[in-house]
């Protein structure tokens, strides 16, 4: 990993420009306003591959990754496995101070660089949340989020082997958020590429071993896992890019808009 | 004389503004936490101890389900489009199948909620167009961190009814929605398609 600082920039730009072409393209048949079907799910045009490596990556899931998340749980004390969490969410916090800059949230700019440097410092190195605790709430922001603010569709749905669901737009701000990523960074021009996959790793299994609950009850709740699922990122998805907030646009009251149509006769 | 009238009248409007808003006021916000408060404590003493049988448990999340939940419009949502094509019967058969799927996966549940706290701790209504309001919860666990849940809440009649119950977000009546439309269309489309996956689940647990 011997770059210039200049090659890495012209690498940088030529691939947001690739990629704002391929999704400008692709976002003219996203989303119609109101429209409850279009809001609450996402267009799977790929749905029989998508579906065949959901079913690589469920299995994937129960014999490998779920028992680790288990074991994970199992071995490690609440106050280290939050540890762990805080660590980890605290290392993004310079990825979500730049992602709300460019989606124009100030504020939210301003609440994750204060969560990182009260954190970093009287949380010993963001091993501890002390700045959740002063009302500076921890707001995940991705590329995939200010794309969307940006006012670009999902594109279509997409399942990744072991990376699992994401959609054209996300998948994209993943990999810009990665190619950015000041961890990366780091670790690659010190050629210590260990560290940044060392973490990728400890995040998945932190990440999952967060929602074992949740995803027994959707396993055990739905009659097509793979449609539940799809579903339950989608709404994922739009929670976070409005930010948690029903009331914020340009996603007002999507989620609900179905049981007001429901008010007026629509079905 | 004329000030009287004046005041007289002023009052009278005064009273029917009042008696009017009061029956309103009464259902707004506070209520519904109220409302949503005493359902999850009920639920955490009724269903959570330990020497209740598996029948007993089932029956009385029954009970406080058809109390505190309106099936008929959570069921006629979650199956959307497909509920104007299907008949009378199917659409009995279907919220008589629906109850039970959410009685047994949720007495199942309770087994493992001892320990829980549950805390209604604020509502707004839903939207601007709406008069539903949504309460938001928090759910302390036993071990791992605190989960976040909100109650979209109706008022039919003078009786407030959950209509939608949204996890960390993601709302557990448009979830099943997505995956009986998924069945049905799997099944060209027929409503039989999901009456049959329905019947098949349920069956194994009644015997």
């Amino acid at each position: 990993m011997s770059q210039t600082l200049s090659g890495t920039f012209i690498q940088k730009f030529m691939m947001i420009g690739l990629c704002s072409v391929l999704l400008l393209g692709l976002s003219g048949c996203a989303t119609a306003k109101n429209d409850f079907r279009t809001q609450a799910q996402i267009n799977d045009p790929l749905e029989p591959f998508n579906r065949g490596v959901f079913a690589f990556n469920n299995s994937l899931d129960r014999f490998l990754i779920e028992p680790v998340a288990r074991i994970y749980n199992a071995m490690f004390p609440d106050f280290f496995r939050d540890g762990v969490q805080n660590f980890m969410r605290n290392l993004r916090a310079p990825l979500i101070v730049g992602n709300n800059v460019l989606q124009g949230d100030f504020k939210g700019a301003g609440v994750a660089t204060a969560r990182f440097a009260i954190n970093t410092t009287a949380g010993i190195g963001g091993l501890i949340d002390v700045a959740a605790a002063q009302g500076l709430e921890y707001q995940p922001e991705d590329f995939g989020q200010t794309l969307a603010v940006w006012g670009l569709g999902d594109g279509f749905y997409l399942v990744l082997p072991v990376l699992g669901p994401t959609t054209l737009r996300d998948g994209t701000g993943a990999a810009i958020d990665a190619f950015a990523d000041p961890v990366r960074l780091y670790a690659f021009n010190r050629d210590e590429d260990w560290i940044y996959y060392t973490r990728g790793l400890i995040e998945g299994i932190d990440n999952r071993a967060h929602i074992v609950r949740a995803v027994e009850d959707l396993r055990r709740n739905s009659l097509d896992y793979y449609a539940t699922v799809r579903s339950a990122y989608a709404q994922k998805r739009r929670a976070l890019i409005r930010d948690e907030n029903p009331d914020k646009p340009p996603m007002a009251t999507e989620q609900y808009s179905a049981y007001d149509y429901y008010d007026a006769g629509w079905e | 004389m004329q000030g009287l009238a004046a005041t007289k009248r002023i009052f009278i409007l005064a009273a029917v503004a009042f008696l009017a808003y009061a029956p309103m006021a009464a259902f707004a916000g506070d209520t519904y936490v109220g409302f949503v408060q005493k359902m999850g404590d009920q639920a955490l003493t009724e269903l959570t101890g330990e020497n209740i049988s598996a029948g007993e448990r089932e029956n009385r999340v029954r009970k406080l389900l058809n109390k505190n939940f309106d099936i008929k419009t959570i069921g006629q949502f979650v199956l959307g489009r497909h509920w104007r094509t299907a008949t009378e019967k199917q659409r009995a058969e279907y919220l008589d199948l629906f109850e039970d799927m959410i009685v047994s996966t949720y007495a199942q549940r309770f087994d493992e909620y001892a320990g829980q706290q549950f805390k209604a701790t604020g509502s707004n209504p839903a939207s601007s167009k709406s008069k539903d309001y949504v309460v938001q919860s928090t759910v302390l666990q036993k071990d791992g961190p605190p989960v976040k849940v909100e109650w979209r809440v109706r008022n039919f009649g003078s009786t407030p009814k959950v209509i939608d119950v949204l996890i960390e977000n993601v709302s557990m009546s448009v979830t099943q929605r997505a995956d009986f439309d998924a069945v049905i269309n799997s099944g060209g489309g027929k409503v039989e398609a999901l009456l049959e996956s329905l019947r098949k689940r349920q069956k194994p647990k009644k015997k």
